[in-house]
């Protein structure tokens, strides 16, 4: 590992000043991506600024009725956090889900949106590729059985490593980003970044200087929402894909889907909103038929790769199972 | 030294056991649930393995290796990390012109004053390569035009060829018949503790701390490599951290490491990272068969037909068992070794069974189905006759009785909804056997009793059966008796490998204990008024046969040694152990054939072990088995990226391994049967479970995967298939 | 059951530095076992004296490489 100066910082300001550096520096939060990153020689920062002691890491309520997540809040604490779990039971449900016990326990919500790509091919240093600098996407001819299915236009075939950031966008989430400049605040739809050949090194809008300190959830309003994994191995292993729904309900029954968002995860180089499945869900009743039929709506526009077609059908069954867990069906 | 088959110098017959070593009929301890010793020291951190040794003035050594999977050696150049900080010592292990085949292969080394620094230090080596093409796959190295994996060698060689009776008479008496291709992967050995030594010079001495499955064998090894005297060689390996088979000589690491040492002057540990461990120590060979197999309409075996090939990666065999276990009359099998620019193969935990096993056993319900028989039924129609060392049919009934067989419904589950449940069954056997241990024990006058013998315990119990049988034989508690192992300067023993740790080590430990008692008996009879024959030793007391108020209590009887203890070497001898053993699993796993992902709910193992010594570490060695099983089953998988030849997953993150929540309810049935002596099962248990879990898959989606592991992917596969009419 | 590939090695016609696990273990043989399954050799081999499953000349160890016209062959 490179040597590198370490910076103590203890509030926001102090954070992105810290940032702000001729070379390379890098934020550290949990360290579950960072540290490992560094080990492996995938980064080689001459400055990391700790900004655990920096960030908010408590939940707050907005006036709006909405919630404001700090940046350096644990995503055990996200996942225990009562009004969380009241308000936006898919954040819960995609927190409880991410890594072990220990992972929880360490990693951070603004470091999980945060994390760069878990590619096979990104984490080995002998792979020069695109999110490295380099001039190819090894997934293309070489093993991509856990690349994207959607948004493969390329240069870069990974899926968007967040878990938490799937259900974030769903509802409707802000982030606030801090930067020397100042503060502003992006729509979750707005932040993450598809690649082209100018930013594939990078996954989001968020600059070098800059910090992802709250994400700011607005009141959800009366909606259903589901949250459904589908995973190769039970814990401690990243979902082969998930999807969070958000449905809106009317009608005289009250079961009657006025709109809906359909976001997909691990199946794209951002978390991929399906307009095509919200589509068919609109003015649909709210059943396993509405919800089988937005599976196979969601899949239409699907482009795998050579080795991942399977993931598929385990999209179309990810999202149907999401909105059965919103409608209150059991499911598998 | 080596058995000949057919042919060698015939076997004297072994000589009748003396019966005074006989095992005790009514044991107190052997057979018993008993803790390991060590347990307490494991789990606080007590223990101190390989790489928790740390020697005064202590360095570190770190490998270069080579990124690519085939290239020339152009130059190496050291000049650059001989200046950078805490470099203490830098070895080129291979020389320029060297041909390097397989991503991983050892080039330079490097030691520095921290392991960081060592890490670094290690990148600074200058090595230019003459890359050259390679093949990554299987297919890759059979393809007409195949580049070669070697400049020097063709990518296959054709192996055994074997024929058995006549294939046309069997395939005319078949009412059905089969044919498929049926296939295993490549996985690794995946130690927790990765290999590694720590290596320290004293004048010419050499002690090394090593993680191995050998500390005797370890020690040939230093010693022909570095060209040392053996006597001048100390294997130390008190705690181990599993070997699985990968572990049986230093490997270059080991001698890297010596030689930083005495380069350095200091010394030095040399641990592999986990990307290392995945590149270069080892792996499970692949293996692939085209089979054409029949049945008769009565549902007997008549002929079986095979084509087969695997690779054991650069330049190693890749051969394997089949068909396995079950008797077809008219057989023929001829077998082709793959060669492929990857690490190479090491023995892994029943090497070639669990592949063997994988690929009749898939072929055995395919055929049942064909005659609409149950796989329990037909297996036990086509199983060997029933033996004390083959206990199948048995096992194939006790076990369908206690797993709720008669609950299968036939393949295909009916149920409505996307989860599918299915039960499957397999079975397995292996040789193991033991021989040649010595052992050494001293009982001094205090009473203290020390039983030394060179084995190691690789995290199966062998320090706790080491006591206990010491214990058994000198009718004294367990904790009475101090166990010493894991160490050269103890009395010679095998490498813990191919299931005959305890079937070596328990005989000697029994002959040694039972000699020396011999030797206490001699000097407490006179006290006694008795003759030695007249006196026993039960319960912490020397007391005459038949009369417990005529004795003395042990540490009364030891006084009577004086100043001069008892010093005795013993050796395992015929007729306390015996090899074979054969076991039966059976499975139950749930499908969701909307998604692929298979889950084991349950597991049975049925599993003959002879005489169980210690019923608890019995137990262990089928649970470890089991689970192992269940990794290859669904979840290991060393991938290759097919164009750069490089692997994608050399890491515990995408090199999946069973967490808690992915293991089932495992049952185990141990058949204790001390008429035939000490017998291990390290290996057999860990063979069948991949097949009796894939079988259940079949039995419940009532479509058939031929290839592990059991990927979401080949599910879905099939199941598609299955749909668009297939079969 | 290494046991059954030992004979693939035979002192005075294979090189002595070749190695294999069944050289290493104390097993004895399971006089049944030929009743079975056939013979089969899944055995991984390694040089004694590089420690690595190649010979002193960087080519395979293996009974049927590690045989008198190699020479690094020791008998």
């Amino acid at each position: 590992m490179k040597a590198f100066a370490y910076v103590n910082a203890t509030s926001e300001r102090e954070a992105v000043a810290a940032l702000k550096f001729d070379g390379i520096a890098l934020p550290l939060a949990g360290g579950q991506d960072l540290l490992a990153r560094m080990k492996d020689y995938i980064d080689s920062p001459d400055r990391v600024v700790n900004v655990k002691n920096a960030l908010d890491a408590t939940v707050t309520a907005t006036p709006d009725g909405g919630l404001k997540i700090g940046g350096a809040m644990k995503v055990v604490d996200l996942a225990e956090h009562a009004q969380v779990a009241k308000l936006y039971p898919a954040v819960a449900a995609a927190a409880i889900e991410i890594g072990t016990p220990q992972i929880r326990n360490q990693a951070t919500v603004g470091g999980n949106i945060n994390q760069r790509p878990r590619c096979w091919y990104y984490r080995n240093e002998e792979f020069v590729c695109y999110k490295k600098g380099g001039s190819r996407c090894f997934a293309v001819n070489g093993e991509n059985q856990y690349h994207a299915i959607f948004g493969n236009d390329g240069p870069s075939h990974i899926v968007h490593p967040s878990s938490l950031a799937v259900p974030f966008l769903a509802y409707g989430a802000k982030f606030r980003v801090l930067g020397p400049n100042g503060e502003r605040e992006i729509a979750a739809a707005e932040y993450f970044t598809m690649p082209t050949l100018q930013n594939v090194m990078k996954e989001n809008v968020l600059a070098d200087e800059e910090l992802l300190t709250h994400v700011i959830l607005p009141a959800p309003g009366n909606v259903k929402s589901g949250h459904y994994e589908v995973r190769y191995k039970a814990s401690h292993d990243w979902p082969l894909v998930f999807a969070t729904i958000v449905l809106a309900l009317g009608g005289t029954s009250g079961n009657t889907i006025r709109s809906a968002r359909v976001v997909l995860g691990a199946v794209a180089p951002v978390p991929w909103r399906s307009k095509a499945a919200e589509d068919a869900l609109a003015g649909k009743p709210l059943n396993e038929q509405t919800a089988a039929l937005a599976g196979e709506a969601a899949v239409k526009e699907a482009k795998p790769m050579s080795g991942n077609a399977y993931k598929i059908q385990i999209t179309r069954t990810a999202v149907k199972r999401a909105i059965m867990n919103a409608a209150g069906i059991k499911t598998a | 030294m080596f058995r000949q088959r057919g042919g060698g110098p015939a076997q004297p017959p072994p000589k009748p056991l003396d019966p005074r070593y006989k095992w005790p009929e009514k044991p107190t301890l052997l057979g018993t649930s008993v803790k390991r010793l060590d347990g307490p020291d494991k789990v606080t951190g007590r223990a101190r393995y390989t790489y928790d040794i740390n020697r005064p003035g202590m360095i570190y050594g770190r490998i270069v290796r080579s990124p690519v999977p085939h290239a020339k050696i152009t130059s190496i150049d050291l000049s650059a990390v001989q200046k950078a900080p805490g470099v203490k010592a830098v070895l080129a292990w291979k020389e320029a012109g060297a041909e390097l085949f397989y991503q991983g292969d050892p080039v330079a080394a490097v030691a520095a004053d921290t392991e960081e620094r060592a890490r670094d230090a290690a990148r600074l080596v200058r090595v230019r390569y003459e890359t050259l093409p390679h093949v990554a796959t299987e297919a890759q190295a059979m393809a007409a035009d195949a580049p070669q994996w070697s400049t020097a060698q063709a990518n296959t060689r054709a192996g055994t060829r074997q024929e058995t009776g006549d294939l046309e008479t069997g395939f005319k008496q078949a009412a059905h018949i089969v044919e498929q291709t049926y296939s295993t992967h490549v996985i690794g050995h995946v130690c927790l503790e990765t290999h590694g030594t720590v290596c320290e010079w004293e004048g010419d001495k050499l002690t090394a701390w090593v993680s191995t499955q050998g500390c005797h064998q370890a020690a040939q090894g230093f010693a022909q490599a570095l060209g040392i005297p053996q006597t001048d060689v100390r294997v130390i390996t008190q705690y181990m951290g599993g070997g699985f088979g990968s572990k049986f000589a230093p490997d270059a690491q080991g001698i890297i490491c010596a030689k930083l040492a005495k380069l350095a002057n200091a010394p030095v540990k040399l641990m592999l990272d986990r990307r290392e461990e995945h590149l270069d120590t080892g792996n499970r060979p692949s293996a692939f068969a085209h089979i054409k197999a029949g049945v008769s309409a009565d549902g007997m075996l008549t002929a079986f037909d095979a084509t087969s090939w695997g690779t054991g990666g650069a330049g190693q065999g890749a051969n394997f068992p089949l068909p396995y276990l079950y008797q077809f009359p008219n057989r023929r099998r001829a077998h082709t070794d793959v060669y492929i620019n990857a690490g190479t193969q090491r023995a892994m935990r029943a090497p070639g069974h669990p592949q063997g096993c994988f690929l009749t056993e898939i072929l055995m319900d395919e055929l049942a189905d064909r005659v609409k028989m149950d796989p329990v039924e037909f297996r036990i129609k086509n199983a060997p006759k029933l033996a004390p060392n083959a206990m199948w049919i048995e096992y194939f009934q006790r076990g369908a009785k206690q797993f709720g067989w008669d609950k299968r419904h036939p393949t295909g589950d009916p149920t409505p909804g996307p989860i599918k449940t299915g039960m499957g069954v397999s079975a397995h056997l292996w040789g193991g056997g033991g021989r040649g241990s010595q052992s050494h024990v001293d009982i001094m006058s205090d009473g203290s009793v020390v039983v030394k013998c060179g084995t190691q315990d690789i995290g199966t119990g062998t320090r706790t059966i080491v006591a206990m049988v010491a214990a058994e034989s000198l009718g004294l508690p367990i904790s009475a008796i101090k166990p010493e192992i894991g160490d050269t300067q103890y009395p010679f023993s095998g490498g813990s490998g191919g299931s005959t740790t305890a079937a070596s080590v328990s005989p000697a430990i029994r002959v040694t204990t039972m000699k020396a008692l011999d030797a206490l008996y001699a000097k407490v009879a006179p006290v006694l008024g008795t003759d030695a024959q007249n006196l026993v030793a039960e319960g912490g007391r020397i007391h005459v046969k038949g009369d417990t108020s005529k004795g003395l209590a042990w540490k009364d009887a030891c006084k009577h040694l004086g100043t001069e203890p008892i010093s005795v070497d013993g050796a395992w001898t015929d007729g306390l152990s015996s090899s074979g053993t054969s076991g039966v699993q059976f499975s139950e796993v749930t499908v969701d054939i909307e998604t692929g992902i298979v889950k084991v709910k349950r597991i049975l193992a049925m599993q003959d072990c002879g005489l169980i010594v210690d019923k608890l570490t019995a137990e262990s060695q089928v649970y470890g088995g089991v689970i192992a099983a269940l990794n290859f089953a669904l979840f290991e998988d060393r991938l290759l990226d097919r164009v750069t030849g490089q692997m994608v997953n050399p890491n515990m993150e995408f090199y999946l391994l069973a967490g808690m929540s992915d293991i089932p309810k495992i049952e185990i049935v141990l058949n204790n049967m001390p008429e035939r002596g000490v017998v291990g099962i390290g290996e057999p248990p860990t063979v069948s479970t991949a097949s009796a879990i894939a079988n259940a898959v079949r039995n419940a989606t009532g479509v058939t995967i031929r290839s592990l592991p059991l990927h979401p992917h080949k599910v879905l596969a099939a199941l598609e298939q299955e749909r668009a009419g297939g079969t | 059951m290494d046991h059954l590939t030992s004979p693939k090695v035979q002192i005075g016609v294979h090189c002595l530095n070749l190695r294999h696990k069944g050289m290493y273990v104390l097993a004895t043989p399971y006089p049944e076992e030929s009743q079975f399954y056939d013979a089969y050799d899944s055995t991984a081999y390694w040089c004694v004296e590089t420690q690595q499953a190649f010979g002193p000349d960087g080519q395979p160890a293996r009974p049927d490489c590690c045989q008198g016209d190699r020479d690094c062959c020791k008998h």
